[in-house]
């Protein structure tokens, strides 16, 4: 229980046996035992996009995986995928600031040390729970829907995929080098310096999928819905396609 | 001194209002049915819909007023929305999270409030609590009476159990006061790790935790020892009990398995219900299970939300047509006798006539025997606030009049197959035509006949069905000693 929530108020009326009006303290009740997730860097990439590196504090993930992240003391709270493999000791999301966002930007204003509120891990957007041993994947993502595959790739030695991504400019290809370039396939729709000038679903439709491939889409609602279109009229069935939708 | 609850929403807050009258009963209040005579007002509040958030404000707002004449706290508990909460705050003299309800007494010591349990505690002069010791697991060193007597700013003494997972057991071994008979609700899990994009849960009951199996299968033995006739194990996902214990709990299946177990040794007539699974949970060894034993009820609820896997998608469900449509066709073949009953959300943002049509199709496709469909609304909290809610309301009434229509084609022609046929049903109560008593069959599917032995009411009875509607069947008591169920 946090002690705000016993708050007293003042509209007691004159007859209430409630005679104090203070507010307990917050402190005062609650003594919390957990876990403290404390900042360790913020790694800007672009003006509005940044990585937020953290105490993994022995959290056992799945690559592919989301937490639930806000500033300690604050009672909001949004949903990251995780960017960070299996292996690292470290946790890290990848985020973009969001326009009159009330999470992305408190979260940027950290600094080293500051403490996190960290809640999970979640979902199933994983190889494991699809697994498939000796198929081809193929990646989907747009902006920072490439975190959970840039999880997933780190944590995966030995898959066999290709990842799409989909940005406007070629600045917003977030750590890149991270991916072997035989692997990572850039898709660039307002400048020309990508691997491909056009966006994912343009791409996917001039490079059929084969059918035999699993598909993961990442990213906004619209994308994954044009692809998954495409995808369908390829051929290639709807158990084949993962989607994890960012909002 | 007078306590009245209003309960919001699902069966869990339902379950979760049994467990709250049940501590202020111990403190020494009585129930009331009516607020004005009340010093103990409280809303379990529902965030699923805004409308249930409006009737909490409607609430207090009226409350309030009534302080002026009368000594008065309130409190809003339930499915509570952080931004919620921040406001409630503005207008409820106390506002927790449910967990914390074991430390309910101790809010209300502090709020300095008089009450016959906390006289009772001055007068004992004890450091514990002398009534449900056990049930609200107090802090030895808490002097609760020093408490009582210096009510706010003292605080430091109470030590709060801090991890969700200690508090929520805490939570369950709270006594429920149980409001029916015959009839009731045993949560097995809290909260909910499937991040639905239309639903507030996640946010305002926090992750998936299991309750341990012991307990629950102790307090369905306790209930079946009391004779209680229907029992509903509760969760968001209850289908997922167990897996956030990573091995250290038994599966569903399994606490099914021993609840049947159980049943069959006990020789006592019950029917074990379940709600809500998810499908990307549901095994066929649940509905294994199921057939094998007979007081596990032969009705599930399984959510659809959507026949439209691009819906799906966006509502972040982790399931497709073709999952939910394996699902339905194992239930067909391992329980051909069960009723399916579902929840479908129409008008989600960015719905296309196409997309509803496919929810339409699924409708006509697996014939629920009922569905219980809400027009969309977004609740602040919930992901899918962050799209435009553009389907106007004329639409979504329209959609959802299309499905209601779509769902009583199936469920009178079930209905009117069950005429002439005898059905053991467990009778719930007087119904609304005089001289009738209200039932339920193992299906869930509602009926009355004409009786007015109101004994018969928490009991299983025969009835031969001689009319249906769509939503009802009406018959006569064959006899009141029960015999085997003929529903298929």
């Amino acid at each position: 229980m946090k002690a705000k929530d016993i708050a007293k108020k003042n509209q007691v009326g004159k007859n209430s046996i409630l005679k104090e009006k203070s507010i307990v303290s917050l402190d005062s009740l609650s003594l919390t035992m957990d876990t403290v997730y404390k900042i360790h860097s913020v790694r800007n990439l672009t003006d509005t996009t940044y990585i937020l590196r953290f105490d993994r504090n022995n959290m056992q993930f799945e690559a592919g995986q989301h937490i639930t992240l806000g500033v300690q003391g604050d009672n909001q709270t949004r949903e990251y995928s995780i960017y960070s493999t299996e292996k690292d000791p470290f946790l890290e999301v990848l985020i973009k600031e969001v326009d009159h966002g009330m999470v992305s930007k408190r979260l940027k204003k950290l600094s080293k040390g500051d403490v996190l509120n960290v809640d999970g891990p979640f979902g199933f957007f994983t190889i494991g729970s699809f697994p498939a041993p000796g198929k081809k994947y193929l990646f989907i993502a747009t902006g920072t829907g490439i975190a959970p595959f840039h999880s997933i790739a780190g944590s995966h030695n030995s898959l066999d995929y290709r990842i799409l991504h989909g940005v406007r400019y070629s600045e917003e290809a977030y750590e890149k080098e991270f991916f072997p370039n035989n692997r990572y396939i850039l898709c660039t729709s307002r400048d020309s310096t990508g691997d491909f000038t056009g966006r994912v679903t343009d791409y996917v439709r001039k490079n059929p999928v084969d059918s035999d491939t699993l598909v993961y889409l990442c990213g906004n609602c619209d994308m994954i819905y044009e692809v998954y279109d495409v995808l369908i009229s390829q051929g290639l069935r709807s158990d084949k396609i993962r989607t994890e939708v960012y909002f | 001194m007078n306590y009245h609850i209003v309960t919001l929403g699902c069966q869990m807050n339902k379950s979760d209002s049994e467990r709250v009258a049940n501590v202020i009963e111990e403190m020494g209040f009585t129930w009331t049915d009516n607020e004005e005579e009340a010093n103990l007002l409280g809303v379990l509040a529902c965030s699923v819909r805004q409308k249930s958030i409006d009737k909490v404000y409607s609430k207090i707002n009226k409350w309030n007023k009534l302080k002026n004449r009368q000594h008065l706290i309130t409190f809003v508990s339930g499915c509570v929305l952080p931004a919620d909460k921040d406001n409630f705050l503005k207008s409820f003299d106390l506002v927790f999270q449910m967990s914390d309800l074991p430390e309910f007494p101790d809010m209300i010591r502090q709020y300095g409030v008089v009450s016959p349990f906390s006289q009772q505690i001055q007068n004992t002069k004890q450091n514990v609590i002398p009534v449900q010791k056990k049930k609200f697991h107090p802090k030895p060193e808490i002097d609760l009476s020093q408490i009582k007597l210096n009510p706010i700013g003292i605080s430091r003494q109470v030590t709060m159990v801090s991890r969700p997972e200690e508090k929520i057991k805490d939570f369950w071994h709270v006594q429920p006061a149980y409001q029916s008979k015959f009839e009731a609700f045993v949560p097995i899990q809290n909260g909910c790790d499937k991040f639905c994009t239309f639903c507030a849960v996640p946010y305002t009951r926090g992750r998936e935790i299991s309750r341990p199996s012991e307990e629950i299968l102790d307090e369905i033995k306790t209930l079946i020892n009391k004779d209680y006739k229907s029992i509903t194990l509760l969760g968001q996902n209850v289908n997922s009990y167990g897996l956030d214990k990573k091995g250290n709990e038994i599966r569903f299946p399994e606490l099914l398995k021993q609840i049947g177990e159980f049943g069959k040794a006990s020789g006592k007539d019950f029917w074990v219900y379940f709600t809500s699974p998810h499908p990307r949970d549901m095994s066929d060894d649940v509905l294994k299970v199921i057939s094998q034993y007979d007081c596990l009820a032969k009705q599930i609820h399984l959510p659809i939300q959507s026949g439209d896997d691009k819906v799906l998608i966006k509502m972040n469900r982790k399931h497709t047509l073709e999952d939910y449509r394996k699902i339905i066709h194992s239930i067909r073949k391992i329980l051909p006798s069960a009723t399916i009953f579902t929840d479908i959300i129409v008008g989600f943002t960015g719905e296309s006539d196409e997309q509803f049509e496919n929810t339409r199709k699924a409708m006509e496709e697996f014939k629920f025997n009922m569905a219980y469909i809400a027009k969309y609304s977004p609740r602040p909290g919930a992901a899918s606030s962050r799209w435009t809610d553009e389907i106007p309301n004329p639409i979504k009434t329209e959609r959802l009049h299309i499905l209601t229509g779509e769902l009583v084609k199936h469920t009178l022609v079930y209905n009117q197959n069950l005429v002439d046929k005898t059905l053991k049903v467990l009778v719930t109560g007087q119904d609304r035509k005089e001289g009738y008593l209200s039932a339920i069959s193992e299906g869930r599917i509602v009926l009355r006949f004409e009786s007015e032995n109101t004994d018969l009411i928490g009991k299983f009875v025969r009835v031969k069905i001689h009319s249906a509607t769509h939503y009802s069947l009406e018959g006569a008591l064959a006899k009141e000693k029960v015999v085997e169920n003929v529903e298929s």
